[in-house]
């Protein structure tokens, strides 16, 4: 069971005994990254413009991103001129994911850590869903602005507070 | 017991005392093709097909629910793919949810035929083996679904009744295989699902055949008439009501009865969901009311007088609503009662006396009653209100209740889209009431907000004030439903739709819980249409696509043609009609490549797969019969994108490129194996925006047989769609090109400098050739095969 308990997004969107742990602190999920040895940011388009000036900061600061959606629009609007930003369908990408052979975007292998924000919310859980059950391999912290019960981690449900749902980005982002 | 005479003298002498009796005479049919290698098949007879299509593309589960809830030793946790205590692991148990999901979905189509069955036989007072199988002179290929599963090539409605029974007889020993203890792989699920995703093709082609024969609804005739569509298009000047469901015979028993008694100008017949679109084929002055999505939208603007609802897809809390307005519901169909008193057997003048007098509903299971009750009960209704159609608040009333709001958040979270209906309300405290409005069309008005809201607001009434002017204002225009694709049709569209030329039939289905509204439907609807694809619609998005206007002001129906053929945009009908579109695929198989469709299952889906490019989308796919509705398009070899939503059933069919050996197929002219590019990649796959998803399903229209012409033509297309769209370039396109020429002529110069600075492939540019890089050369006498089977014995043509 999780330490701290936060209800889901989504009210009705109780998956079962498992569920992510409530993260309050950004600097953890930044260790989290540091530490792993191929963490890959997943970005949906569910985001503010303040939402998105943190991710242009996570692109420039080297992670493997990849945009899904028509998120890709946004890098591209934004002139964002980097080959660390890919795009992916999520659903084939989660495909992709819970396959250990998958040899990922560079070649290089699967992903260890998956850090989410900005995907539709309820297809977002979904796809936490598919490696939380069935990709051991992988470790996935939700970094949206709400709580997904699906995630290893989540940070809780700030979508109705956008100053301290951002500096918790900030925080990492500091870390990094 | 079955005695078999076959040819001879059969002579009973001295038999005393002995009755017999002779249940069925069965005629010897015709033998019009030769019998194929799979008649009525079972569980397990395609299950090798199956498992070709779940190695490609292997399923990928997103479970809903990590427990399993279903019997007494639970509830098991199986997270992280665990085993519960019968043994079921997640995955498994996954599937074995798909498989209810779909045996669900199929029952309702099934259950729907057999109904339309009886009442046909009740209301004609014919017997089945009566009514001939006719769909005019131009289809000869009668039912391409009932020849290639069972081998019947129906010529009376008797011969679907033989087909629906073994429908019947598949589900039950499908349901079986979901109780506790049986099986235990998902491989095997999946199969199920399949088989039974197939009987739904089935089933819905019984069912709107049946239909189309018995009551004279349209044979695939094109330039249809034009039927108006939207919540501002009855006049509330006449008597309203509004059939609700996917049974027709009670709509058209009122249709019947309105016309009989000359009340045209005084009763107005709308309708919601399927039964509007089979209602409007029957009698053209009904009106289309709305998709699933607005239903609660329809019933709490008070716009009926009346409310007829059949089956599925009817809202639950349909007396909660309606009792609160005071209109009364006629429930004909034994699927749906809502605990109301069955006065089937009571003369139709009681059953109005009692309504009447203010009887919250009744159910008339006799659909040759409804039309008289529901007709008489209206326009008695009529005369008490007025002609105006007003919001059910006042002006002081709305203000009050956004007033109310505390901004809690909890509808929003209770919202399936996430709506921040607060803000709405706050800014419409202010006077500003346009995004109440905007989300209006955003919200499917499931009502859980309501549920929820501590200050009882009663939000729907809430954004219909605020959204007035468009719902009166809401006027489209859609085609009549015309039914199956003609034989001539696929002898014109067959070549180019093999060969690519037409780049792909995009199938617009299903229903209506969009993630961002309406005009979705419209616009894949437009964008399609425009590019010279083939686009069929049915059910809720077919609707939901009329509702917009172009700069002109025309709608997609009045914008294009109605013929199977490029550019075009068809109505093909309800839910069931859903069957001519895998029909159409079916045809080109047999009238274009001259295959033996006849008890042929398998080799017809790899005929599919590999060379007709047709992608269904069912943007808002909610139900458990789209679910199995997909599913059976993807036995057939038919990829479908639905919206993000569509990941919560749990299971979706996705390719992994990167797997060369997923991708190999035997090609019979040459003998070899040669490993082909992902075409289609998915089979079932949920897009997250419209702008994702545009480009995505002309990916999804690509074949392994495309000639170099019609790769060129699709390689456009889905380039152009995703820069139009996500503004870049596809990573993928590389992958579809076999030679130069498979190369949009436009950009043909442009491309192969990219395949050269990008991709490492080696360009000729002398001759503008490439030498080096494509996976497989192209060439045109490529003939692929999945099916081993097929490639050392041959296919079977005619």
């Amino acid at each position: 069971m999780p330490k701290a308990f936060e209800q889901p997004f989504d009210a009705a969107n109780i998956p079962g005994p498992k569920m992510a742990t409530l993260l309050e602190k950004g600097k953890p999920v930044a260790n989290m990254i540091k530490k792993a040895k191929r963490p890959l940011l997943i970005v949906g388009p569910d985001l503010t413009d303040a939402m998105f000036e943190r991710v242009l900061k996570f692109a420039e600061k080297g992670i493997q991103i990849v945009a899904t959606g028509s998120a890709i629009k946004r890098f591209i609007d934004a002139g964002y001129k980097g080959n660390n930003v890919r795009y992916a369908v999520l659903h084939e990408l989660t495909q992709f994911l819970v396959d250990p052979e998958w040899k990922g975007f560079d070649g290089q292998g699967n992903y260890d850590l998956v850090l989410m924000l900005g995907t539709i919310y309820y297809h977002g859980s979904q796809m936490f869903a598919a490696i939380k059950n069935f990709a051991p391999h992988i470790r996935a912290i939700s970094i949206d602005r709400y709580y997904h019960p699906n995630a290893t981690m989540s940070f809780g449900n700030l979508w109705k507070k956008e100053d301290a749902y951002l500096k918790l980005l900030d925080e990492i982002l500091a870390e990094l | 017991m079955v005695f078999e005479i076959s040819k001879g003298a059969f002579v009973v002498d001295e038999m005393r005392n002995v009755s017999i009796k002779i249940g069925e005479v069965i005629e010897e049919e015709e033998e019009w093709a030769p019998m194929g290698p799979t008649p009525m098949p079972g569980i397990a007879t395609l299950r090798d097909w199956d498992f070709f299509l779940l190695k490609r593309y292997k399923p990928f589960y997103a479970p809903y629910c990590d427990m399993c809830c279903l019997c007494t030793m639970g509830k098991c946790d199986l997270t992280g793919n665990k085993r519960g205590a019968c043994g079921i692991d997640l995955a498994a148990q996954t599937a074995r949810i798909v498989a209810i999901a779909c045996s669900i979905g199929v029952s309702a189509h099934a259950g729907h035929a057999r109904h339309m069955l009886h009442d046909i036989e009740h209301v004609l007072g014919k017997k089945l083996d009566e009514i001939p199988v006719d769909l005019g002179p131009e289809i000869a290929e009668v039912a391409p679904l009932t020849q290639l599963i069972t081998g019947i090539k129906p010529r009376t409605l008797a011969d679907l009744d033989r087909a629906l029974k073994y429908v019947e007889e598949e589900i039950v020993q499908v349901v079986d295989s979901i109780h506790t203890g049986q099986e235990g792989s998902y491989l095997d699920y999946e199969s199920k699902a399949l088989h039974l995703g197939m009987l739904d093709s089935l089933a819905k082609e019984i069912a709107d055949i049946a239909q189309i024969c018995a009551f004279g609804l349209p044979k695939g005739e094109d330039n249809q008439p034009l039927i108006e569509v939207g919540m501002g298009v009855l006049d509330k000047s006449k008597a309203v009501i509004i059939v609700i469901g996917h049974h027709a015979p009670p709509a058209i028993n009122i249709a019947d009865y309105i016309e009989e008694n000359g009340l045209e100008d005084e009763v107005e017949l709308g309708g919601i969901c399927c039964t509007a679109n089979d209602m409007t084929r029957y009698y053209q002055k009904a009106k289309i009311v709305s998709a699933l999505g607005r239903q609660l939208k329809v019933i709490r603007a008070g716009i009926a007088d009346v409310l007829v609802i059949d089956e599925q897809c009817i809202r639950a809390d349909i007396m909660y609503h309606a009792k609160k307005l005071g209109t009364p519901v006629i429930c004909t169909n034994e699927k749906a009662m809502h605990a109301l008193p069955d006065m089937s057997k009571e003369d139709p003048d009681e059953i109005v006396k009692y309504l009447l007098n203010g009887a919250p509903g009744v159910v008339i299971l006799d659909p040759l009653k409804v039309g008289e009750v529901a007709v008489k009960v209206a326009l008695a209704r009529r005369k008490k209100r007025g002609d105006e159609l007003k919001p059910t608040l006042s002006d002081e009333e709305f203000e009050k209740y956004v007033k109310s709001c505390t901004q809690c958040g909890n509808c929003t979270i209770a919202c399936p889209q996430g709506i921040r209906i607060g803000e709405a309300m706050k800014a419409a405290e202010k006077g500003d009431t346009k995004l109440l409005e905007e989300k209006w069309d955003v919200c499917i008005t499931c009502g859980r907000c309501e549920q929820v809201c501590p200050k009882n607001i009663p939000i729907i009434d809430v954004m219909n004030y605020a959204a007035w002017d468009r719902i009166i204002n809401e006027k489209g225009k859609i085609r009549r439903a015309r039914g199956p694709v003609r034989d001539s049709e696929i002898r014109n569209v067959g070549a180019p739709l093999v060969l690519g030329t037409i780049p792909g039939i995009i199938a617009v289905i299903g229903c209506g819980n969009y993630p961002n509204g309406t005009k979705d439907a419209y616009t894949i609807v437009d964008e399609f249409a425009s590019r010279n694809y083939i686009v069929v619609t049915t059910g809720c998005m077919a609707f939901d696509a009329a509702l917009y206007k172009d700069e002109e002001g025309r709608t997609v129906y009045e914008k294009y043609h109605d013929r199977f053929d490029a550019g075009g945009v068809i109505n093909i009908g309800s839910c069931v009609s859903n069957a001519h579109i895998h029909d159409a695929a079916i045809k080109v198989a047999r009238i274009f490549a001259k295959r033996n469709i006849r008890a042929n299952y398998e080799e017809i889906a790899d005929y599919i797969l590999n060379r007709v490019g047709a992608c269904g989308v069912a943007w808002g796919a909610m139900s458990q019969k789209a679910a199995s509705i997909a599913t059976g398009f993807n036995r057939l070899g038919v990829p479908a994108v639905v919206g993000p939503h569509g990941s919560k059933y749990r299971r979706a069919f996705l390719g992994r490129p990167y797997r060369d050996e997923d991708w190999m197929v035997y090609d019979v002219r040459t003998g070899e194996k040669v490993k082909i590019e992902p075409a289609p990649q998915d089979l079932l796959v949920a897009a997250e925006t419209i702008e994702e998803a545009l480009p995505l399903i002309a990916k999804l229209c690509f074949r392994p047989n495309d000639t170099d012409r019609g790769r060129s033509i699709k390689l456009t297309h889905y380039i152009d769609l995703s820069l139009k769209y996500l503004g870049k370039m596809p990573d993928d396109w590389h992958l579809f090109v076999r030679t130069e020429s498979d190369l949009p002529l436009a950009k043909k110069e442009e491309l192969l400098k990219i395949l050269e600075d990008e991709h490492g492939w080696k360009i000729d540019w002398e001759k503008k050739k490439i030498v080096e890089g494509p996976m497989r050369k192209y060439y045109a006498g490529f003939n692929p095969t999945n099916v081993k089977r097929l490639f050392e014995e041959g296919f079977m043509t005619l």
